[in-house]
């Protein structure tokens, strides 16, 4: 887990590399390590989380959306949506702050070799899932079909547009993608929930592991799915959004009956949390 | 076994403060007594539970963790050599679970220097402190297995001394000691602790409170209820010597200097598991203090709560100071209705 020299809440400086725009509020930050390291030294896995302080500010649990794969850079989607973003946006090219971490259970990467992978995201939830969608992209022979489900509520919420568009030019992923609502009538793809996107595909349930990350209702609904479809709840993953204010299992802000979501989590087998009524 | 004197007990504090921060029960204008920086005058023997557990001593109400001077930090790591004199059973369990989540799986380096600066020298307790005293039901008292320095057990105008580890033999250097036949300092422990059980009554609304939760047989409605009552003061945690949640805030002082601080927070206010998105997934006050009390009775640690029932210790002070009646008494009462 990083480097902590001991204590937990030691910070490293970063700079930023590039800023992207994404959609409205949602920009992409390229990150490089100001010790002159790569990300190799990080130890990142596909799911995990850093904290973004800022002095002044305070800290903020942001999901990784670069894979290990490619240590260059790191990448973190991020909203603007509190003090700590907003300060974030402020910043440009070559801006330092510090992050902690890596922190949390991310994706079961070995576990998941050799399968094949139905991702289902909904919303910003594609900003960690796509460190996974990276990675077994770049470890293609690693894994057997890549199915992505991709749902946003409108045409304007695409993250991610032009890797996602790129898509269209492999045949070793198959992806669909969904917006709930397309009052301009530009969208050429489906338009409906995500959920309707499982009538579109044909899927091998008991050979496919399913991985989600989206809003809480988007789990409700794709879970239903997945169990109606015959999918095992051992072969179901999915990553949930807390307030992970220490990231380190001690502020007990994440808790959720006896788990602490920053530490156990945010990647959960299904069979984990079905029987605590809050988790979901 | 070893003896102290009764009348020699201001001296031997007095002789502990000129290396360590000292706090002992001290008797405040208004009857009251705290855990406070001892001081020969106001210090008693006599005194009831304190308002306050001593938690504070390793997890202060609020922390400076950073300095931060142009742009660079600095942990500030601030250990003073402290003693606790005087704390009850329910209190030494209270930090011995604290003191387990906090140096589990991830080391926490601030609580734990604090921690290890401090020495514990138990009072066993000789009766119920008041009517909400349930440690005889929680397993954690009225005396403490482990976990102290020294636990001292008053017996009239002499003080058994139990010694719990090497920092407790050493603190007992140059003190004016006497020594008791084992035998009979036995008969004298064993009278102490029948006489203490016999004012604690086991409460067995909490066994069988902590089976409902485990069965999942509770009526939403007796969440909703104390939902409705609770306001959200948060006193219940603040009090409860097992509740460690923090918050960290940081305060800006001049454009790259300042402070990152944690706080004392509490799973009763509304943000505390708001998310960036807006979503909260305890959205209802019902839900906050379900979580609150399932914490405490259905999903503790199982390590951390070391040898005792659950993660609440019995010392009753949320039932002693919430304001609308909510604390764990009430609670195990309604569910088991």
């Amino acid at each position: 887990m990083g480097d902590h020299c001991g204590n937990i809440y030691q910070l490293r400086p970063v700079s930023i590399i590039r800023a992207l725009p994404q959609i409205k509020d949602h920009r992409l930050f390229q990150l490089k390590l100001e010790d002159g390291t790569t990300w190799e030294s990080f130890g990142h896995q596909p799911g995990q989380f850093i904290e973004v302080s800022i002095f002044g500010k305070g800290e903020a649990p942001i999901s990784i959306s670069s894979p290990p794969t490619r240590s260059d850079t790191l990448e973190i989607c991020v909203r603007r949506t509190g003090r700590v973003t907003d300060a974030l946006f402020e910043m440009g090219k070559g801006s330092t702050f510090h992050i902690r971490g890596p922190y949390g259970r991310g994706f079961p990467v070995d576990l998941l070799k050799g399968k094949k992978l139905l991702l289902i995201a909904g919303g910003l939830g594609l900003a960690p899932l796509r460190s996974l969608l990276l990675y077994s992209l770049d470890k293609r022979k690693d894994f057997d079909d890549i199915i992505l489900m991709y749902g946003t509520n409108n045409p304007d919420n695409v993250l991610f547009k032009y890797e996602l568009l790129s898509f269209f030019d492999r045949d070793d992923i198959n992806y669909l993608y969904s917006v709930d609502r397309d009052d301009e009538g530009i969208w050429k793809q489906y338009v409906g929930v995500v959920t309707g996107l499982f009538d579109r595909t044909d899927l091998s349930p008991a050979e496919t592991y399913a991985v989600m990350c989206g809003p809480p209702v988007m789990y409700r609904f794709v879970l239903q799915k997945l169990l109606k479809l015959g999918f095992a709840k051992e072969h179901i993953f999915m990553s949930l959004e807390r307030m992970m204010k220490c990231g380190v299992g001690k502020c007990g802000h994440c808790a959720f009956g006896d788990k602490y979501c920053c530490i156990e989590g945010p990647v959960f087998p299904y069979p984990e949390i079905e029987n605590i009524k809050e988790a979901i | 076994m070893k003896t102290l004197a009764k009348k020699d007990i201001n001296k031997i504090l007095s002789i502990w403060s000129q290396k360590h921060d000292v706090l002992a029960p001290t008797k405040m204008d208004n009857g009251d007594c705290i855990f406070s920086a001892f001081d020969e005058k106001a210090f008693t023997l006599d005194y009831k539970k304190p308002p306050l557990s001593p938690k504070s001593v390793f997890f202060p109400q609020s922390e400076i963790i950073f300095r931060v001077e142009k742009n660079r930090y600095n942990e500030v790591v601030a250990a003073k050599k402290a003693l606790i004199f005087g704390l009850r059973s329910c209190d030494m369990m209270g930090i011995r679970q604290a003191s387990s989540f906090m140096s589990r799986d991830n080391k926490d380096i601030y609580y734990q220097a604090r921690q290890n600066a401090a020495a514990t020298v138990v009072m066993a307790c000789p009766k119920a402190q008041n009517e909400t005293c349930f440690c005889t039901t929680t397993l954690s008292g009225p005396v403490a297995k482990k976990g102290f320095d020294l636990q001292l057990y008053d017996i009239g105008d002499t003080l058994l001394v139990e010694i719990g580890s090497p920092r407790g033999e050493e603190l007992l250097t140059g003190m004016p000691l006497a020594e008791m036949e084992e035998s009979q300092a036995k008969q004298k422990i064993d009278e102490f602790l029948q006489n203490a059980i016999l004012t604690i009554p086991e409460v067995k609304s909490v066994i069988d409170a902590m089976n409902k939760l485990k069965d999942r047989k509770i009526a939403e409605k007796v969440w909703d209820d104390f939902g409705a009552k609770c306001i959200t003061c948060g006193g219940c945690a603040f009090v409860c010597p097992t509740c460690t949640c923090f918050n960290v805030y940081d305060h800006q002082q001049a454009a790259g200097e300042g402070i990152r601080l944690r706080a004392w927070d509490a799973c009763l206010y509304s943000g505390f598991t708001r998310e960036a998105s807006g979503h909260n997934p305890r959205a209802s006050q019902a839900s906050r203090l379900k979580r609150r009390h399932e914490h405490k009775l259905l999903d503790y640690n199982n390590t951390d709560i070391q040898d005792g029932l659950c993660g609440c210790v019995g010392c009753g002070r949320c039932s002693d100071y919430c304001p609308v009646h909510i604390g764990t008494l009430e609670v195990v009462k309604a569910i088991t209705g």
